[in-house]
């Protein structure tokens, strides 16, 4: 099947910044993709080329099989867009803005009517519809940038940073909204809130300095880097005792022995990639006598990963720029 | 056609949503009305040698300069600084029918602030009777001299309002350009002599609005202003592009 978006070799550059560099990625039909990158990576100049607000560089784009740029109105009438910061008719009251947007998004005059009933109830709208966006609270203005962005029934939803700014309740409610609208349309949303992204997206795109880092679901990711995170081990024994042998048990890296404030040892494990050794940690204790009060499996989030892979990107780039520099010498 | 009226139609519901639209309507009439006013006292004391309604028409310049660009300032500077134009520009509209809706929507508002001077009219004729003399060809025809100028100058707001995200500089580059169109009247009365000055003569709007509401309808003024209006429209239109060639 056609993918939703199709991006190959994407490139945007304002006058004299390089904001895209060679970005190719796909989406397919029903998947919530997740961008993610920090500030100033291109995640919203990347949703700006998808929805035709702007033109790339070079390269190609494409949305339900339209190019962006040359069936830019086709492309539009696929999409709803919430773009950054969420602006809208302050003036405007909530049935009133939505109205207007379903006529310039050529919702037939016949269909209006249910459509906006049914976005309204959709974000939870109903109470506020006749009340003045201006006076909505952030929360609220949030709902109507969705509901607006679901009026046409678009196949693709392009929703960037959705939560910023919301308070962790209002962001709780947007992120189910979310996940909701995810069994109909396909998503694609920016965040550089973590949690946000791992836990509604089914699968995450890392971008940095316009570039592509890693694309893969969330378990993955945190697989590829150091498969099972680190294990904490709180146990009574003999100190040297238990550093040696821990080390030993099948599985384990290395293994790091401190004494607590108690008569306890915390021992920090980094397991082999695959490995999980924590009932041969078991066993080991149990066959010794050696009290075990806490082991447990610290999981590597999302967090984790992102800013290892930034950190080892960053680095790349100092080695490719020192390679540089020995070249001139 | 159907987004243009869409669009419009949120562009009259805008003026009216905010203070604005009531506050340049309501500046509007009352200079007009006091004017009017005067008018009728001068011409109770004594003949004059144009009638009352082509006296209004005189003051053309006063809506022109402060009524239009008031008007037309904010039309896509705050689009721009709000961000809203994003949520227009994504939408399956076009630039040029995003343009053509807000110039319409002005031009409206501005041929509704005149509408209410026909008023006058029926004052005139209730009042005055005969002794007014009123010709109503004359009076339409300075009509369509004042809206036919007003539109242009809509454009022109319009244009200025494209460049920047700024109101205030928006108005006041508007109102700097449609004063200096306006003034090239007293330029040519000072320095200007033969070919140059009846080209002067040819634009400007003081002459076109004495020759209009006298009866005197060239068509050459007319198309001077749809031309001005297409150009305009046009530059805006690009300008709104530009952030794609930026």
């Amino acid at each position: 099947m056609q993918p939703m978006i199709k991006v190959e070799n994407l490139t945007k550059r304002y006058a004299g910044v390089t904001a895209l560099n060679g970005v190719s990625f796909e989406v397919k039909r029903g998947e919530i993709v997740g961008f993610l990158g920090p500030n100033g990576a291109g995640k919203s100049t990347t949703m700006r080329i998808l929805t035709g607000f702007i033109p790339a560089s070079a390269g190609s784009v494409a949305v339900a099989g339209f190019d962006v740029f040359a069936d830019s109105l086709e492309v539009r009438r696929h999409i709803g867009y919430m773009p950054e910061n969420n602006p809208l008719y302050l003036d405007m009251r909530v049935a009133e803005y939505l109205k207007f947007r379903a006529k310039i998004k050529g919702v037939a005059r016949s269909e209006r009517r249910d459509r906006l009933n049914e976005v309204l109830k959709q974000t939870g709208l109903v109470e506020v519809q006749h009340r003045v966006i201006g006076q909505l609270s952030k929360g609220f203005r949030q709902r109507v940038g969705l509901a607006d962005a679901l009026l046409a029934e678009p196949d693709l939803l392009i929703l960037d940073e959705p939560t910023i700014g919301l308070d962790p309740v209002q962001i709780r409610q947007v992120r189910e909204l979310i996940k909701d609208l995810g069994k109909r349309h396909t998503i694609l949303l920016s965040s550089h809130i973590l949690p946000e992204v791992e836990k509604t997206c089914d699968r995450v795109i890392i971008i940095h300095h316009g570039r592509i880092l890693a694309s893969d679901t969330p378990e993955n990711l945190v697989k590829s880097l150091h498969a099972g995170g680190l294990i904490n081990v709180e146990v009574r024994g003999p100190g040297a005792e238990v550093q040696e042998a821990m080390r030993k048990v099948d599985g384990v890296e290395t293994s790091d022995c401190r004494l607590g404030a108690d008569e306890f040892l915390t021992v920090t494990i980094q397991p082999k990639p695959g490995a999980d050794p924590r009932e041969a940690i078991f066993k080991l204790a149990v066959a010794n006598g050696w009290t075990l009060r806490e082991l447990t499996r610290k999981r590597t989030s999302l967090e984790d990963i992102f800013v290892q892979v930034m950190r080892e990107e960053d680095e790349a780039e100092e080695d490719r720029r020192e390679g540089r520099r020995s070249e001139l010498r | 056609m159907r987004n243009v009226l869409a669009l419009l139609r949120r562009e009259m519901n805008a003026y009216f949503a905010s203070v604005l639209g009531y506050v340049v309507t309501i500046m509007f009439l009352f200079v007009m009305g006091r004017t009017f006013y005067q008018i009728v006292l001068v011409f109770r004391e004594r003949p004059m040698q144009m009638g009352p309604m082509e006296a209004l028409f005189g003051m053309f310049w006063f809506p022109s300069l402060f009524i239009i660009p008031a008007i037309t300032m904010r039309l896509l500077s705050e689009e721009k600084r709000s961000g809203t134009i994003e949520m227009l520009m994504t939408a399956p509209v076009t630039d040029f029918q995003v343009v053509v809706a807000k110039y319409l929507g002005a031009v409206l508002l501005y041929t509704l602030m005149w509408a209410v001077t026909g008023l006058y009219i029926f004052i005139l004729r209730h009042f005055a009777g005969d002794a007014a003399s009123l010709d109503l060809k004359q009076i339409l025809a300075g009509y369509v001299c004042v809206l036919g100028m007003g539109q242009f100058f809509v454009a022109i707001g319009l244009l200025a309002s494209a460049l920047t995200k700024n109101q205030v500089i928006g108005a006041v580059i508007a109102v700097s350009a449609i004063f200096a169109f306006i003034i090239v009247t007293f330029w040519q009365g000072t320095t200007a002599t033969g070919e140059l000055a009846a080209f002067f003569r040819y634009v400007s709007p003081f002459e076109h609005v004495r020759e209009f509401s006298r009866g005197i309808v060239d068509v050459r003024p007319l198309v001077l202003y749809a031309t001005g209006t297409a150009v305009a429209l046009f530059a805006t239109t690009r300008i709104v592009e530009s952030r794609k060639w930026r």
